[in-house]
C-alpha cells in the first residue's frame, strides 16, 4: 500500500462559534489521496468546498483535525510554509498572477515557491530561456512576450499562466479552485486540456473543485461529493466508469436533501 | 522681470542641493505607496527624528557618519512599528502612520530635550569631506549626489533580484504572493521600515546642510514627497523598474525648481502648502474628471 499524498483526518472550521450564527463550515472532514490521484470535489454552494481547499492551503487554520501532506504533518505551519508542497490556480485570474509585474518576473517567483530567495540577480538569462521553453507549450506566443506586464493579458491567457507557474515546480498537491469558472467556454477548455495534459504528464496529486458536472465525470480518477462540511460520497475508480451527468446529479439530490431533512 | 529670473538662476545650484537631500524622502514614500500598495504616513515622523537623532548625536561630539547611521536605524524602527501595528492590530494603515507619527513627535522632543540644535560649529559629514568647501553648493551636490546614485543603484539591483522580486510582489498581489509562499508581514515590515530609513537619512543629512535639528522641521514633507513623485512619474512613467526608482528623483529635481520659480515670482510662503496640496488633490482626481467624461478606461481597451 502506497503512502497518502494527502491526508485529511477529522478537519473541523467553525466560524462565529458559540453565537447564533455559528457556521460548521468543515465537519469532521476525511480525505485521502494516494499519489497522482486526479480528485474531482464537487457539492452546492456552502457545502464547504472553498474552505476545505483553503484549509488544505493553510489560508484557513482548522479549529480541530490533522493535516499531512506525504507524510509530513502541517496542520500547523501557515499558508507561505505550506507553499513549498502545494501549488494552487485561483477562480478569479486577477488573484493568481502579480499583474504589475512582467510574465517573466511572475514565472520567478512561481520557480522560487517555497524556496529561500538570495539577493542573486532574478531575472537570468539561463532562466528567461527556461520560462521561454515551459510557455511554448502553451502555443499562446506568451515565451515572445516575458517583460510584457500580466495585467495586459486576457483572463484566459492570465489562467494559462497561473496553471503553468503551478505546475513547472512539480508540486506535491496541486490545488484548482474552479480555475476555469470565470472563463469563456472555448478559453475554460482549453485551460481544461491543458491541466489534464500537465497533470497526467507530470503524474501531479491533483484536487480540483468545480461546478461543471461534465468535467466532475470526464476528468480525474476520483470524485468527492461535499455537503455540510462532510464528505458525502466517494466515487472511486471503478465505479466512476460508466456514470453520468444525470446518476451524479440523482445522488447529489438524494443525499443532500435527506442531510437538509435531517438536519432541520 | 529680469530680476526675477536672475534671482531664480541664483537659487538653482542652492535648490538642486536641497532636491536631492529630499530624494530620500521621496523614495521613502515611493517605496511603500508605489511597491508594497501600503499607503504610509510615517515618512512625515521619521524625517524629523533621523534630524532629530543625527542632531543630538552630533552635537554631543559624535562621528557625523555614525550618527546618520543611528538615524538611519531609528527610521527603520519607526517604519516597521508602523508596519507591525497595522499587520498586528488591522489597524488602517494610514492611522497607524499618524499614530506613529504623533508618537514620534513626543519622541524628537525627548531626544533633544528642546526644540532646536544648532549645529554650525560641529563637524558634519561635508566638513569632513570638503573641509572649508563644505558651504558650496557645487560640494553639497556633488556628495548628495553621489550618495542618492547608490541608494537608486542599490534600489534597482535588490527591486530585480530575488528578494526584491518576491518584495514587489507583495505589493502586486498579496494572495499571490502568499501562495508563492512570500512571507507577507515580513516582507511588508522590511520594506516600510526601509522606506522609513530613507526618510530619516534625508532628515539627517538635511540638518547638516541647513545648520540645525529642529523639532518642527519637515511639516508637511510627505505632501512635499508626494507631489514631486507624482511630477517625477508623470516624466518617467512606472511601466519598469528603472523608471519607477528614478522618478522621485527625477519629480524632487523638478519639482522644487517649480517651487523656487513660483516663490520668486511673488508666491506668498505662506500659501505653499495650499498650492502643493491642491496640485496633488489636482493630479489624484484628475483620472476620474476623464472617466466622468466618458472615456474609454486604457485598462479595458488593452486586452485582447
Amino acid at each position: 500500500m502506497t503512502k497518502d499524498m494527502l491526508s485529511v483526518a477529522g478537519g473541523t472550521k467553525i466560524f462565529y462559534r458559540g453565537t447564533q450564527d455559528e457556521r460548521r463550515a468543515l465537519d469532521g472532514l476525511n480525505i485521502a489521496l494516494k499519489p497522482a490521484d486526479f480528485c474531482i470535489v464537487i457539492g452546492s454552494n456552502g457545502a464547504g468546498k472553498s474552505s476545505f481547499l483553503n484549509a488544505v492551503s493553510g489560508k484557513l487554520p482548522l479549529d480541530s483535525g490533522r493535516i499531512s501532506i506525504d507524510g509530513q504533518d502541517v496542520t500547523k505551519l501557515n499558508a507561505h510554509r505550506r507553499a513549498q508542497f502545494i501549488a494552487r490556480v485561483f477562480q478569479d485570474p486577477m488573484i493568481g498572477t502579480a499583474p504589475t509585474m512582467t510574465i517573466g518576473e511572475n514565472m520567478l517567483l512561481a520557480e522560487l515557491r517555497g524556496q529561500p530567495r538570495g539577493f542573486r540577480y532574478g531575472l537570468t538569462a539561463a532562466r528567461r530561456a527556461k520560462y521561454s521553453d515551459q510557455l511554448a507549450e502553451l502555443n499562446l506566443g506568451l515565451e515572445k512576450r516575458l517583460d510584457m506586464p500580466v495585467g495586459l493579458l486576457s483572463g484566459g491567457q492570465r489562467q494559462s499562466l497561473s496553471l503553468v507557474m503551478a505546475v513547472s515546480t512539480r508540486p506535491k498537491l496541486l490545488l484548482l479552485d474552479e480555475h476555469t469558472a470565470a472563463l469563456d467556454p472555448r478559453t475554460a477548455k482549453l485551460v481544461m486540456d491543458t491541466t489534464v495534459r500537465a497533470v497526467e504528464a507530470l503524474q501531479l496529486t491533483t484536487l480540483m473543485v468545480t461546478h461543471n458536472m461534465e468535467h466532475a465525470i470526464k476528468y480525474g480518477n476520483k470524485i468527492v461529493m461535499m455537503d455540510a462540511g462532510k464528505v458525502l460520497v466517494e466515487i472511486g475508480q471503478e465505479e466512476k466508469r460508466g456514470i453520468t451527468v444525470s446518476d451524479l446529479i440523482d445522488r447529489f439530490h438524494t443525499k443532500s436533501d435527506a442531510i437538509a431533512l435531517q438536519g432541520s | 522681470m529680469m530680476d526675477v529670473f536672475n534671482s531664480f538662476y541664483g537659487l538653482i545650484p542652492v535648490t538642486i542641493a536641497q532636491s536631492l537631500i529630499v530624494s530620500f524622502v521621496v523614495l521613502g514614500v515611493m517605496l511603500p505607496f508605489r511597491i508594497l500598495n501600503f499607503p504610509d504616513l510615517t515618512s512625515e515622523g521619521a524625517f524629523p527624528l533621523g534630524g532629530c537623532v543625527c542632531g543630538t548625536l552630533i552635537a554631543a561630539g559624535v562621528n557625523p557618519f555614525l550618527a546618520c547611521l543611528v538615524a538611519l536605524v531609528c527610521g527603520f524602527a519607526a517604519g516597521c512599528t508602523t508596519a507591525f501595528i497595522h499587520l498586528r492590530f488591522k489597524i488602517n494603515t494610514l492611522l497607524a502612520g499618524i499614530l506613529v507619527m504623533t508618537m514620534l513627535y513626543s519622541i524628537n522632543l525627548r531626544i533633544m530635550g528642546r526644540t532646536n540644535i544648532p549645529l554650525f560649529t560641529y563637524d558634519t559629514i561635508f566638513t569632513l569631506l570638503a573641509g572649508s568647501a563644505a558651504n558650496q553648493a557645487s560640494v553639497k551636490i556633488i556628495i548628495v549626489g553621489f550618495l542618492i546614485l547608490l541608494v537608486v543603484a542599490a534600489m534597482l539591483y535588490f527591486f530585480m533580484s530575488e528578494k526584491g522580486t518576491s518584495m514587489r510582489a507583495v505589493g502586486a498581489s498579496p494572495d499571490m504572493a502568499e501562495a508563492q509562499g512570500i512571507n507577507v508581514g515580513t516582507a511588508t515590515i522590511l520594506g516600510v521600515g526601509a522606506a522609513s530609513a530613507l526618510s530619516a537619512t534625508g532628515g539627517s543629512i538635511m540638518v547638516q546642510t541647513q545648520g540645525f535639528a529642529d523639532v518642527n522641521m519637515g511639516f508637511g514633507i510627505l505632501i512635499n514627497g508626494l507631489a514631486a513623485l507624482i511630477i517625477g512619474e508623470a516624466i518617467t512613467g512606472r511601466q519598469t523598474i528603472l523608471r519607477q526608482v528614478l522618478a522621485p528623483v527625477v519629480g524632487s529635481l523638478v519639482y522644487y525648481q517649480l517651487i523656487s520659480f513660483c516663490l520668486t515670482l511673488g508666491l506668498a510662503p505662506a500659501d505653499l502648502k495650499f498650492a502643493t496640496g491642491a496640485f496633488v488633490l489636482l493630479m489624484l482626481a484628475l483620472p476620474n474628471l476623464r472617466s466622468a467624461g466618458g472615456g474609454v478606461q486604457i485598462r479595458e481597451k488593452v486586452r485582447e
